[in-house]
């Protein structure tokens, strides 16, 4: 239609004020779509870090700061749960399996996790995903060591290395450096959970870490267990303490009765939370930080449309007389509400589309960053239902912006009939 | 043929003295006629309701049998587009389109226009070159950008979109202000043939009056005015 290719023209003749406004409307798409993308991606990536686990128990402390201490590795855990506590727990009538979790060693910066086998068989995480082996296998010796993959990737180990771990966190200690090597023997695949950068040893092997600072020969002991291959290694060993436990049940409807019990165990102050649950309430207290980047988005949108706006209005006085032309070929005044109209569209759609077209760049470029140092796991997929439903709300708001200049068209065209001569 | 009866126009009804008034005036169709008066004295005025812009408050305004007063707005726009070619004073035409594109924009909004253009032509680029060519403008500057033309050319880009399409009525609004002595008489001299070609009516506006004695009727839209009181 005339109208359109008249817009099209018209906008080309003006490209650079054009062009800027494109500009701006794009990168506060980008901007928004980013945002939002990250949001979602952050908030799946989040309640994705554990699955299948129907109670975390640890000492008595708030539930969130268990959930963070035994499921982010973020803060220690002060108290942990006596070795007597967990034999007992552990025998309850339902219980399926249980995962015991001894935290607070590091290796340079990265988590050192004591836990036995059944982690690598019931561990779970996003949608009920088991772990998985990209190379080797389980640890079976005390000195062996089974990698997150972040943490073969960033300090470049790899199978068959020996690495020491040290007591405490961060700090090594060339006490250790001799006594406790462990052996690469597994490197997990990508989960984009914590479980990435871990280190995972055998519960027996913290208490080893632990006690060599007086036992020395101890560890001669289990030195000489390695090489008799018919007897099985204990590989939990009898520690005093753990950090917390993992219980999965033959049926959730277990789940509500044995947190009670727990929570009311009187030999020990112990604490069961139920993960799914305080994953959401952890989320909730997150909300706040995801409402304001979403209105700064919206914002930046706002700003940018009047930024349109601006641009239609300045250049709508100086487009009278050409607006007179038009009037003096015969178009209608509703012919010229549209021809303004339609540019404010075709400025918003091509926007929308530009900045599309970033939000991917953008996207591609930042996933891996986000993966590495954020543990959030970008899609990079097609536009999901609701952020198409963001640019339709984008292109509705520019074409509702762009009544105002329009209606100006309309009524310029009203007055001024042609006889304005600029 | 253009009747005027007790026309009367003011802006606001409330107006005590009419902004413009006119008892009687014909003009015969395939006339050349050049309408003068001072600023101020309602020529534009005059324009806009020939054109349909504005609609009489009172009295009768007939073009071409065609009751101008009493169409609807839309109808007195659709009635422009498909019977009026307008010039206007200067810089008319659209910057971003071509010469070409510009001529044809007279045919865009009206159907009648497009199939009047296609008798001499093929297509309306054809028809806008072929009447580019018999204004003087030679196809070199067809499809340059417009800002490039001399104010003279330009004029004669103008006066092919009101040509094209043989509208009834031409209407030049001042349009030879912007051009010197000589050019002035040689852009009239190509507008009468254009509308002699096209046997349509010409009103040619302006405060010129030297340019009186090349058109076969002149109206003082002053004394026209007068005739009233």
């Amino acid at each position: 239609m005339i109208l359109i290719k008249l817009a099209i023209s018209s906008l080309y003749n003006r490209r650079a004020s054009a062009l800027l406004t494109l500009f701006t409307i794009a990168i506060s798409v980008m901007l928004l779509l980013s945002i939002e993308r990250v949001r979602v991606d952050a908030k799946s990536s989040f309640s994705n870090t554990i699955s299948g686990t129907d109670l975390i128990v640890g000492a008595r402390t708030g539930d969130i700061q268990l959930l963070l201490s035994s499921v982010f590795r973020i803060g220690h855990a002060n108290n942990g749960v006596s070795w007597q506590s967990y034999q007992y727990i552990k025998q309850q009538r339902g219980v399926k399996w249980t995962i015991p979790l001894s935290l607070g060693d590091s290796h340079k910066g990265q988590a050192v996790l004591g836990t036995s086998d059944d982690y690598f068989t019931h561990y779970q995480y996003a949608k009920k995903q088991s772990l998985s082996f990209s190379q080797g296998q389980p640890f079976r010796h005390l000195n062996e060591v089974v990698l997150g993959t972040q943490v073969a990737e960033n300090l470049g180990y790899s199978l068959g290395d020996s690495i020491v771990i040290s007591h405490g966190m961060g700090n090594t200690s060339f006490h250790h450096h001799d006594d406790n090597p462990f052996t690469v023997v597994g490197i997990l695949n990508a989960t984009g959970t914590p479980v990435d950068k871990t280190l995972h040893i055998p519960l027996a092997a913290i208490e080893q870490i632990h006690a060599t600072n007086h036992t020395e020969h101890e560890h001669e002991h289990e030195h000489e267990h390695e090489h008799e291959h018919e007897q099985p290694i204990d590989l939990i060993g009898e520690p005093k303490q753990i950090t917390a436990f993992l219980i999965g049940f033959d049926s959730p409807l277990y789940t509500l009765q044995i947190r009670r019990n727990i929570n009311q165990f009187k030999d020990e102050a112990l604490l069961a939370i139920m993960p799914g649950v305080t994953l959401r309430e952890l989320w909730e207290m997150l909300t706040i930080v995801e409402k304001i980047l979403l209105m700064f988005s919206m914002v930046v949108v706002l700003v940018s449309l009047l930024g349109m706006l601006t641009t239609l209005l300045a250049s709508l006085n100086q487009r009278r007389r050409e607006l007179a032309i038009l009037r003096s070929v015969g178009a209608k005044p509703w012919h010229l509400f549209a021809l303004i109209s339609i540019e404010s569209l075709l400025t918003t759609f091509l926007g929308c589309l530009a900045g599309c077209g970033l939000f991917y760049l953008l996207m591609s470029l930042a996933a891996g960053y986000l993966q590495s140092h954020a543990g959030i796991t970008i899609t990079i997929a097609m536009l999901s239902g609701y952020e198409l439903m963001l640019i339709g709300a984008i292109m509705a708001a520019g074409f509702i912006v762009g009544l105002i200049p329009a209606t100006r068209a309309y009524f310029y065209s009203l007055s001024d009939g042609m006889s304005i001569k600029i | 043929m253009i009747t005027l009866t007790d026309l009367v126009f003011k802006w606001q009804k409330q107006q005590s003295n009419p902004t413009l008034a006119i008892a009687a005036l014909e003009i015969a169709k395939g006339e050349h006629v050049f309408l003068h008066g001072p600023s101020g004295c309602g020529k534009s005025t005059l324009l806009s309701l020939l054109a349909g812009i504005n609609r009489p408050t009172s009295g009768c305004l007939s073009i071409f049998g065609c009751e101008l007063s009493k169409l609807s707005n839309s109808k007195r726009d659709a009635f422009r587009a498909d019977h009026i070619g307008y010039i206007f004073q200067n810089f008319n035409l659209l910057p971003y389109l071509s010469p070409i594109e510009n001529v044809t924009l007279g045919c865009q909004f009206s159907k009648q226009r497009q199939k009047k253009a296609l008798v001499n032509s093929m297509t309306l680029n054809q028809e806008a070159a072929r009447l580019l060519n018999a204004l003087g403008l030679s196809e070199q500057f067809h499809l340059q950008n417009v800002a490039n033309l001399s104010i003279g050319q330009q004029q004669r880009v103008a006066a092919a979109r009101a040509f094209i399409g043989s509208p009834e009525l031409i209407i030049a609004d001042e349009p030879t202000s912007a051009l010197d002595t000589g050019n002035r008489q040689a852009f009239i001299k190509l507008l009468f043939e254009q509308a002699q070609a096209a046997n349509s009516t010409l009103i040619f506006v302006s405060h010129d009056e030297s340019l009186q004695p090349l058109f076969n009727r002149n109206i003082d839209l002053i004394a026209l005015q007068e005739q009233l009181s």
